[in-house]
């Protein structure tokens, strides 16, 4: 399958799973096809250690694939890396799937429940069954617990949901 | 000698930085260092795989094909300034589990700071 995603996704995708020194190796891999560990600590300057972090985050993502061959004369295997761009589009598309899953549960959990809260910034909301049980005062401040209204924390989450529902439909 | 896939994926990127103005298939052939034969059975092969269209087009008299990206690509913008995207609790984060979206103080701050709430609480 051919990927049908550009280097700027590519990049991004990269800085998601490590930072960036994952984009450093990504590229590394890109311009070459494909590498051993040392190669690409020659083309990145990143220390072996950290290129291999990175290479097996990668892997554990399937973005990488890698062969393993036995070096004839030292007896030790080498691993070969080369990206896997046909699974880029799936990386993408399970992330946007959590994504979308995390903001659903929190659209339900922010529809479900009144909050209160006493205004002070460095205070916490706190639901209307928990402040029943606080007789309507602030557990840290004590100050008292009026009504939070967070229909524009319900909105941006019913539009964000939205969004990725169209795209994850488009794609 | 690269692979044929790796050809393939080239051509690709080749063909979606042309956007709505397109590319000769004569000069995509030209930019991935391939032979003729080579570059019009990758463009095919985009075709067929609905990635790309062809519109026969006349260049220099001789009949070639002008290559259009028949799909956007993928995007990731439209999560990246959430703060699940570089958590590493996400693999855990479910609700009722041991990390829930339903009381994640990042993503409180996260809302907080769209919603231009005064005063907003500290988290969930």
């Amino acid at each position: 399958m051919t990927a049908f995603i550009d280097d700027d996704s590519l990049r991004k995708i990269a800085n998601i799973v490590g930072g960036e020194d994952a984009i450093r190796v990504v590229m590394a891999l890109k311009d070459v096809g494909e590498a051993t560990d040392d190669q690409i600590l020659m083309k990145t300057s990143i220390k072996l250690n950290d290129v291999r972090k990175i290479l097996f985050k990668l892997y554990d993502h399937s973005i990488v694939q890698c062969d393993r061959i036995r070096d004839e004369k030292t007896g030790w295997i080498i691993f070969h890396w080369r990206l896997q761009p046909d699974q880029l589009e799936g990386f993408i598309k399970n992330y946007k799937r959590k994504i979308r899953k995390i903001l659903e549960t929190r659209l339900d959990y922010e529809k479900g429940h009144d909050f209160y809260y006493c205004y002070n910034p460095t205070c916490s909301r706190v639901t209307f069954e928990d402040a029943v049980e606080l007789v309507f005062h602030c557990p840290n401040c004590s100050n008292p617990l009026k009504y939070f209204d967070n229909s524009k924390i319900v909105e941006v989450l019913e539009k964000k949901v939205n969004q990725l529902d169209n795209e994850l439909k488009e794609e | 000698m690269p692979r044929r896939n790796d050809l393939e994926n080239r051509a690709l990127q080749i063909v979606m930085g042309k956007g709505s103005e397109g590319i000769l298939q004569s000069d995509l052939w030209r930019e991935l260092k391939a032979n003729s034969r080579d570059g019009s059975r990758i463009s095919l092969k985009l075709e067929v795989k609905n990635l790309i269209k062809r519109e026969k087009e006349m260049s220099n008299g001789r009949w070639t094909y002008r290559l259009f990206v028949k799909r956007h690509p993928l995007e990731i913008d439209s999560v990246l300034d959430i703060p699940c995207v570089t958590c590493p609790d996400i693999p855990k984060c479910e609700a009722g589990g041991e990390v829930s979206p339903a009381l994640c103080e990042n993503l409180t701050h996260w809302l907080l700071s769209l919603t231009d709430t005064e005063k907003s609480p500290k988290v969930a």
